[in-house]
Formats: structure tokens, sequence, C-alpha cells
């Protein structure tokens, strides 16, 4: 009689029991991964093709306003001041420098912010009542 | 400077301006009047969304209200500032815009506008020279503008910094260093090595570490020479600082400024507004609806001068005092104005 392999398959019997919390625990676990897997990669697809459709829309914006105004200064260059002029060359720039291909690049927000405010005080030189609509503002609290 | 004693002085009352239908935030006196034959002007502005400028007749030496500046701004009108020259009057407003004022054959009309700050703008200043113009906003930021002529005013740089709303700006009486306080707690100074190259950067913030406030900073103000600053706020306390500016001025780079010491236990409300007047008082204005001036100290302490109250002058209006102001010029007034709608005009005077 071999008794070192009755010894095991005993073993085995009162393994598979004894492992029964992990081998749950483990099914669960691997349930759950796979379900989050394939949920949040579809989530995070639509969270990038909206972020990418205003991230496109806004910088696409500025550039033609950029495009527009240097047409108007290769018509007229007396009508815009050094500065304006200036500005309106750091704003290209900075649309040229943004990261469209890099979206995990940290200075994404900085140059959008920078890109923005350039904007505005080129608007407000220019005197013109421009307004980019696309971007969401936030809701002023009155005090 | 003559030390002053306590007790010899009171604040009397010349006259109590009314007029405006709301409350009276700020005022700037015209330093270009009140001397050779010119009568004194000053501007207010108010929640009622005007300005009114007042003149002191020289016969009856009574003030009357000249003009008054409407339908241009939208909403309050938070603060004004003369130009240096006395020509233009620039007027803050929580419309978001700042508007230039020229006399022009008696009246005084709108004749540039000035928008890009997102949202209520709290204050304007002229630098010394009056071609430079800063504003700032709740918008967090602060921005100079360049006077260019023809009345053109052109955005130079946009400063960003603070962490909150922006309470006043102010430019050093002589040289061209922007300081901005905030609802941050902390005062910053701004400044362009090459003012040309329009490369404005903020060269200090002087916050709690640095002895600096613990609260919201309302407002700033410098002594005549210049070498000196003092600040008030909501953490009841006027803070003085110093600062080696001749060797800024000589062109050795930028002088920090120091703390040189706390006025506390002397105020018990918010304290909204400061100013240094040209013979060394400081004026007060607070949300107690009282006016303190304070001034140098004889008794000068081994670290360096000390500063004592002068007088409090309880109830100067019904409500909180929202500025203080010293005339220019020789003998100077008082001007303070109020959530009470009223300015009113107060002499120095000695009690023996």
């Amino acid at each position: 009689m071999d008794s070192q392999q009755s010894n095991n398959s005993v073993q085995d019997i009162f393994d598979s029991s004894l492992n029964l919390e992990e081998t749950h625990f483990k099914e669960g676990y691997d349930e759950g991964y796979n379900h989050g897997l394939t949920t949040g990669k579809e989530e995070a697809r639509q969270v990038g093709l909206k972020l990418g459709f205003e991230t496109g829309e806004e910088l696409g914006f500025y550039k033609g306003c950029v495009d527009v105004w240097n047409s108007a200064i290769r018509v007229d260059p007396t009508r815009f001041s050094t500065r304006v002029q200036k500005g309106i060359k750091q704003m290209e720039e900075l649309i040229e420098k943004y990261p469209v291909m890099d979206p995990e690049n940290e200075s994404i927000q900085e140059i959008m912010e920078a890109l923005r405010l350039k904007f505005r005080v080129i608007r407000a030189a220019l005197g013109v009542k421009l307004e980019y609509d696309g971007h969401p503002k936030p809701k002023d609290i009155e005090f | 400077m003559e030390f002053l004693e306590e007790a010899n002085y009171q604040l009397k009352e010349i006259q109590t301006l009314e007029g405006h239908t709301d409350r009276v935030w700020s005022l700037a006196w015209n330093s270009s009047t009140g001397r050779d034959g010119v009568p004194p002007l000053l501007a207010s502005c108010s929640g009622d969304k005007t300005v009114r400028i007042w003149e002191r007749n020289l016969s009856s030496r009574s003030w009357d209200c000249k003009a008054v500046l409407d339908e241009t701004h939208t909403r309050t009108v938070r603060s004004c500032a003369w130009s240096p020259s006395g020509k233009l009057l620039a007027t803050a407003s929580f419309d978001a815009t700042t508007a230039i004022w020229e006399n022009i054959g008696g009246d005084y009309e709108c004749v540039s506008t000035l928008e890009g700050h997102e949202n209520e703008v709290k204050s304007v200043a002229w630098n010394a020279s009056g071609s430079l113009l800063a504003t700032c906003s709740r918008d967090k930021s602060v921005w100079i503008w360049e006077a260019m002529p023809g009345n053109e005013f052109e955005c130079v740089s946009v400063l960003q910094g603070h962490a909150q709303d922006v309470k006043m700006v102010q430019w050093h009486p002589t040289m061209d260093v922007l300081f901005s306080c905030s609802y941050d707690n902390t005062i910053k100074v701004w400044w362009a090595e090459d003012v040309d190259s329009d490369n404005w950067q903020c060269v200090q913030t002087i916050g709690e570490s640095n002895n600096g406030h613990s609260s919201t900073v309302w407002a700033l103000s410098f002594n005549a020479e210049g070498d000196k600053m003092v600040s008030c706020s909501d953490d009841l306390t006027l803070k003085i600082w110093e600062a080696d500016i001749t060797r800024m001025q000589s062109g050795d780079g930028y002088a920090p400024w120091r703390h040189m010491c706390t006025l506390s236990g002397y105020h018990d409300r918010t304290i909204f507004s400061v100013h240094w007047s040209r013979e060394g008082i400081i004026a007060s204005g607070a949300a107690d609806d009282a006016v303190r001036l304070f001034v140098e100290s004889k008794d000068a302490l081994i670290d360096g001068p000390s500063y004592k109250m002068l007088l409090k002058k309880e109830k100067a209006h019904d409500m909180d005092v929202n500025s203080v102001q010293w005339s220019p010029g020789e003998r100077p007034l008082l001007a303070s104005t109020s959530d009470d709608g009223t300015i009113k005009i107060w002499e120095l005077a000695s009690t023996l």
C-alpha cells in the first residue's frame, strides 16, 4: 500500500476546502478587475474624446483669431501697436508649443491659461467684443 | 519732524459732504489744486455708481459738489485716483471696467474705458510720473497700463500671483515699484528691472512668515520719504515696514521690505484704510466707525522707533469708515468716507 500517495490525496481534499476563502476572494477580485477594466476603458474613451474635442476647439479658435489678426497686420501694419503685435506673436508661439499629442504633459494647463490671458489682453487692446463661448464659465458667486 | 504730544490734539469736523445715495467707498484729493489760488478739489466714489467732484469755495470756505459723473459705470464705483498732473481721473468699478475722465470745458467726460478684468475692479493707482496706471480685481490679478498719447491706455502686463481677491494697489512715491495687498493675507511687490521690456515680476511677497498679517490686508500707504510703509488689516493691526530705498534708487537692485513694528491692541474691528501724511501722521479708518491717528513715539526703543496713538475719534461716522485720506499741501485736512453715505472733512487742531 502506498501510504504516501494516500496521504497526498487526503491533503489535496482538505487543501481545497481550507483555501475556499482565498479562492473565492481571488475569483471575485478577478471578476471585479476585468469589469473595471472594460467599463473604465470605455469611460476614459468618452472623457478623452470630450476633453480632446474641447481642447482642440479652443486651440483652433485662438489659431483662427491669430490668423485673422496676422492678415490684418499684413494689410496695414501701422494700425496695430508694437505691443499688440508682440502679443499676437506670443500667442502664436504658445499655440505652437501646446503638446496636442501628449495629453499627460504637465504644461498643458499652464499653456492654455497663458493663451486665455493673452487673448483677453489683445482683445481689450483691440477693443473687440470677441468671446470664446465654448469654455464653460464657473457660476460667479457675488457678495 | 516735530514729535506730537498725546492728548493735546483733536480732530475738528469742518464739514459733512452729503449727496451720494449709497455708501461712499473712497476719495481722492487732486494734488494739483489747493494752492496758488486754485481751490482744492476732491473726488469721491460710491455704491450709487457715481463719482462726485467737490470743490472748496475760496471765499465761503465751504465745499460744494461741482459735478456728478454718472451714466457710465453700471455698478458700484469702488476707487478713484487723480493723475499726478491733476488732469485725469481714473475710476475703478465693480462693473469690471476702469474709466478715465478728463475735464473738458468744465464738464467731465469719459475719454477712455479700460477693460480686461474678469470681475469687480477694486482699486486703481497712478505711478509718480503718471505714465503708468495699475488696477486690481477680485479676479486675483493686477494689470499695469501705460498711458499713451491721445488718452489711449495699453495693457503692459497682467500680474498673477495672489491667491485671492486683490484689495488695493499702490505705487511707491518715487520709484516705479508696485505694491498690492490681498484677501490672501499678503502684500506683493512688483518690479520691472528694465521698464521697457514690460517684464514685471513679483520680487517680494510679504506674508505671515515675514511677520506679515494673519488676515486680509486692506490697504497700505507710504511716508513722504518713501522709505517706510504702513499696512492695515482685518487682523486688527497696523504694521510698519522699511526698506533701504537709497540702495535701490542708486540702481543697486531690489531692496526688500522688512518688518519694523506692529501696532496691535488699538483696533477691535477691521481696519479698512490707512494713510500716511507728509507730516508723518498715520490715519486709520475702521469698521468701528472711528478714525485714529498715530505718530512716531519720542521714546525710541533700542530696536528702532515705535509708534503711539495720538488720538481716537469715536463715532467719526455713523457706520464703517471705508477710507481716510490726508489732503496734499501744507496744513493738511483729513477726509473720511463711510458706509453712512457721507464724506467728512476734518482739521487736526491743538486743544491748547
